[in-house]
């Protein structure tokens, strides 16, 4: 007894150099990890450290990552001349906006769908489950024609709806099979305090918490790339793409500015692995709920 | 013993789905039933998804079906019906089952490699007694943040001839003159469907991260008690207990291979030749790049091949979930 105390209070920094029983094991992946690790974050690195390049540089320096002179003022080229600062903008609009759309609603239909029995039910649940497995190849050509009819074109709404309107299959696939996880006595009680409809969904939407932050991180992360929609749906105001769609047209622009371009790169996609750095405890624990039915 | 566990659990699951699945039919508990203004709320609460769900999901598979009736530029006015021509002209058009055989040989290859290792690594970063965890783990994801058009120009840049993978390649003499992976026909195909493992694997490294959180970690400690070792788990616990997920999990990702258009547009096009040409690529191709564009042609295209491939979900859906129960 006396010495599992004991144990307890080792300084928690120490744990790691404990040779224990996996000591061994862990070396051996760790030498593996740190292998296989580098040449997966090689392109990767390549982005970001072409971005410190001259022009020059990136062109002859074959596998070498580190620059000779550090270029700092790619950063501030694609920043300012580039208009990255206004497609930043745009996308972090764009993906907070369809993230939260999709947050709402998809929970609300798959809370609907799994509390309650009516008609049209199973037939609803149906169709959302067999659309997502077919390969939707193109369909852009009919949402270009309804975001025009509905005269969003070229608007940021009509760009938030579109994104928001094609996926969610998979979302609401996740609400329904956790909420049916709920026990029902929960809401028998809360029916007894009075609780109408709309509390009672109320109440339980914190417990799906995990769910939120995994439907929160893939919608974010697939709005924050999205490509074909900001597209054809800003044509003809540029100023409102986002950065996947502004990086694409750096290369038409500024055919020459390689390195602005990695600068640019560097910046849209380091905020994304951020998120997922701190949240993917939260994320994997998400999915735990979902996965079960 | 071991063995016996996991079929305990399995059979437990089975009891479990027979259960959940009859019991809508049945007697719907008195909580699920709807009354009074309950339907309201029900609308309502439907509303919002099933509104924007048939406008971007719905309508536009109904009118790309609509569409595939007809001659289609895809701007001027829709009223060249010609019923089914366009398939009957699809059914003769090499190019397109070309790009049939290279979508299936793309999906079924790219799930192959991409499942089995992005399960490993699953395993391995769910260890409770692995260091440095988190760091791996943002490793093996980030490729997935790189926006794919991107994706496929830093590997333009890192596999061509005089690309960084070449010159290291030929540097320590494995190869004899440098090879042009993306460019020459008889490696296009495999390094595209590498570099779409590359990027995918995170997410499915997470899938597979949370199908693993539902073995219960008192069957891999009974199993530590019968001398079962690594091995043993994987086969007799891990893998029986997680098998349900893992259907899901196949489906989802060969579905979602049979896609594939960013990084083919921006690495090949398609080339050299048509080695890499792809069905989306040739619906893009008849829609909106070769002159006359063809959208009810590429329509048709799209329809034929969605229908194939659920026809195919579905048949291989029934075959799985018989051999499993």
């Amino acid at each position: 007894m006396g010495n599992l105390t004991v144990k307890r209070k080792r300084n928690p920094a120490l744990r790691f150099f404990k040779p224990g029983r996996y000591f061994g094991v862990n070396m051996g992946i760790l030498i593996a990890l740190l292998i296989i690790g580098f040449f997966w974050i090689y392109p990767f690195l390549w982005v970001v450290f072409s971005s410190l390049k001259t022009q020059r540089d990136m062109f002859t320096s074959g596998a070498r990552l580190i620059p000779e002179t550090w270029e700092w003022g790619n950063y501030v080229r694609a920043w300012t001349e580039a208009n990255f600062s206004t497609y930043f903008l745009n996308t972090v609009i764009y993906a907070s906006a369809a993230t939260a759309i999709e947050v709402v609603k998809s929970s609300m239909c798959g809370y609907v769908l799994a509390r309650y029995r009516f008609f049209g039910r199973n037939l609803i649940y149906g169709v959302i489950l067999a659309t997502l497995f077919i390969p939707i190849a193109s369909i852009i050509i009919p949402q270009f024609n309804l975001i025009r009819s509905m005269g969003l074109l070229n608007t940021r709404f009509g760009v938030i709806l579109a994104l928001s309107g094609g996926a969610g299959a998979l979302y609401v696939l996740l609400f329904t099979s956790f909420f049916e996880t709920i026990p029902e006595e929960l809401f028998d009680s809360a029916k007894i305090d009075g609780a109408n409809f709309f509390q009672q969904f109320w109440l339980v939407v914190p417990l799906a918490r995990p769910i939120i932050a995994t439907v929160v991180i893939f919608q974010f992360m697939s709005t924050w790339n999205e490509f074909n929609i900001p597209l054809v749906f800003t044509l003809s105001r540029p100023e409102l793409r986002n950065l996947a769609v502004g990086m694409y047209a750096f290369q038409g622009e500024f055919s020459v500015d390689w390195t602005g371009f990695a600068a640019g790169t560097s910046m849209s996609i380091i905020p994304v692995l951020l998120v997922f750095f701190l949240f993917q405890g939260y994320f994997v624990r998400g999915l735990q709920g979902a996965v079960k039915q | 013993m071991s063995q016996i566990a996991a079929e305990t659990v399995a059979s437990k699951e089975l009891v479990d789905d027979s259960t959940s699945s009859k019991k809508p039919k049945k007697t719907i508990p008195l909580s699920m039933r709807v009354k009074g203004w309950d339907y309201t709320w029900i609308v309502l609460f439907l509303a919002p998804f099933l509104l924007l769900y048939v406008g971007f999901t719905i309508y536009p598979l109904v009118a790309t079906v609509w569409y595939s009736f007809h001659e289609w530029n895809g701007s001027g006015a829709l009223d060249e019906f010609i019923g089914l021509q366009n398939y009957l002209d699809i059914a003769q058009d090499r190019s397109f089952w070309l790009s049939f055989g290279n979508t299936l040989i793309f999906a079924i290859v790219n799930t192959a490699i991409k499942l089995p290792l992005s399960l490993l690594a699953a395993i391995i970063l769910t260890q409770k007694w692995m260091w440095f965890k988190r760091i791996w783990r943002t490793v093996f994801f980030a490729p997935l943040v790189i926006p794919v058009a991107l994706a496929g120009l830093v590997f333009d840049f890192l596999l061509n001839s005089r690309g960084a993978l070449n010159d290291v390649l030929t540097a320590w003499g494995i190869l004899e003159r440098p090879i042009d992976f993306l460019g020459t026909p008889d490696t296009a195909l495999i390094t595209i469907i590498l570099i779409s493992v590359w990027q995918i694997f995170g997410q499915y490294m997470i899938y597979w991260m949370a199908a693993l959180q539902n073995v219960p970690e008192s069957l891999y400690e009974a199993a530590s008690i019968d001398g079962a070792n690594e091995w043993d788990k994987l086969w007799h616990v891990t893998l029986p207990v997680i098998r349900p997920v893992a259907t899901i999990i196949l489906f989802l990702s060969f579905v979602n291979a049979l896609k594939v258009f960013g990084l083919v547009a921006a690495t090949t096009e398609g080339g050299p030749g048509q080695s890499t040409y792809v069905v989306s690529y040739f619906i893009y191709n008849q829609a909106f790049r070769d002159m006359p564009f063809r959208y009810g042609y590429a329509s048709a295209a799209a329809v034929l091949f969605g229908v194939t491939v659920l026809m195919a979900v579905t048949l291989q859906g029934y075959f799985v979930r018989r051999a499993q129960h």
